[in-house]
């Protein structure tokens, strides 16, 4: 099992946006604060391991996800489809990331991704690391790991 | 004639993805139905006609695996073949899939020319003239 590290997270996280959504993103530091609204998504999941993955970012990255993975133009639908889009892109990262970190050799299960909207993300409690990436609309998606320890 | 899809995922953006992929492909795809979670797909198959179903394994209510299974002891649905389009998985749950009685396994994301081999093989056809 290879260490949690920002650089595995940002490979899995840039990978998974470019084959499910058709987006090319530059890993970039954190935002150090979110204007707006900031949409987060969590995903528990469970190996030799458990713990959970998030994904934070705004409305409007997630239109924009929601946009390319629909294949249509950016407007009103693409806004109605944002959450679900991330909700999505998480539950394909949860499996990318249980199959590179434990190994697809190693039982492991994702559960359900559940999605909130606020002014700020929700507290990570046990954040082990953190990658984030900024698309050409200079939107950032961050994706950060909990780990449990045991 | 057309082929008869049901694709069930409690995402509605994946089941537009996937909508979209069938459309890309090059099957022939006479009508498309959704279902949220598996008990919606049972309830779509005692109502249409269905030549394939593609579920995902990760869903309230009823997931696919269990979708698997009761298709799998109806007289009636067990010939309805089932392909689960689910994130990356271990190699025991995908084995744990296809022992339940799912056809094949097509790992998130996929291109739309790989959702069209997986189902030419199981079906046999493209669902044109030759359906």
């Amino acid at each position: 099992m290879p260490e949690p590290t920002v650089d595995l997270l940002t490979d899995i996280l840039g990978t998974v946006l470019q084959e499910s959504a058709f987006i090319f993103a530059e890993p970039d530091p954190e935002p150090e604060a979110w204007e707006g609204e900031v949409l987060t998504a969590r995903i528990a999941f469970e190996s030799t391991q458990g713990g959970s993955l998030r994904l934070v970012t705004s409305p409007r990255a997630a239109a924009e996800v929601a946009a390319n993975m629909l294949g249509i133009d950016p407007g009103a639908e693409a806004d109605a489809n944002g959450q679900a889009a991330i909700s999505e892109l998480l539950n394909v990262l949860g499996g990318a990331f249980l199959t590179r970190f434990f190994g697809a050799a190693v039982p492991s299960q994702l559960g359900l991704p559940a999605t909130s909207v606020g002014t700020s993300p929700e507290p990570a409690p046990h954040r082990t690391c953190a990658a984030a990436v900024r698309l050409e609309s200079g939107e950032a998606i961050v994706l950060e790991l909990d780990l449990e320890t045991r | 004639m057309g082929l008869d899809m049901l694709v069930v995922d409690d995402s509605p953006v994946t089941r537009k993805m996937v909508r979209r992929a069938l459309g890309l492909c090059g099957l022939e795809v006479a009508q498309v139905h959704e279902a949220g979670d598996g008990a919606e797909a049972l309830d779509q198959l005692g109502r249409h006609h269905i030549d394939l179903v593609l579920a995902d394994i990760n869903m309230p209510v009823m997931n696919g695996i269990e979708l698997v299974e009761r298709m799998s002891s109806d007289p009636d649905l067990c010939g309805v073949p089932v392909v689960i389009v689910a994130t990356p998985m271990s190699q025991d749950r995908v084995e744990h899939v296809l022992d339940r009685g799912a056809r094949a396994y097509l790992a998130k994301p996929f291109r739309p020319e790989a959702l069209r081999d997986v189902v030419v093989q199981i079906l046999g056809t493209a669902g044109g003239s030759d359906a």
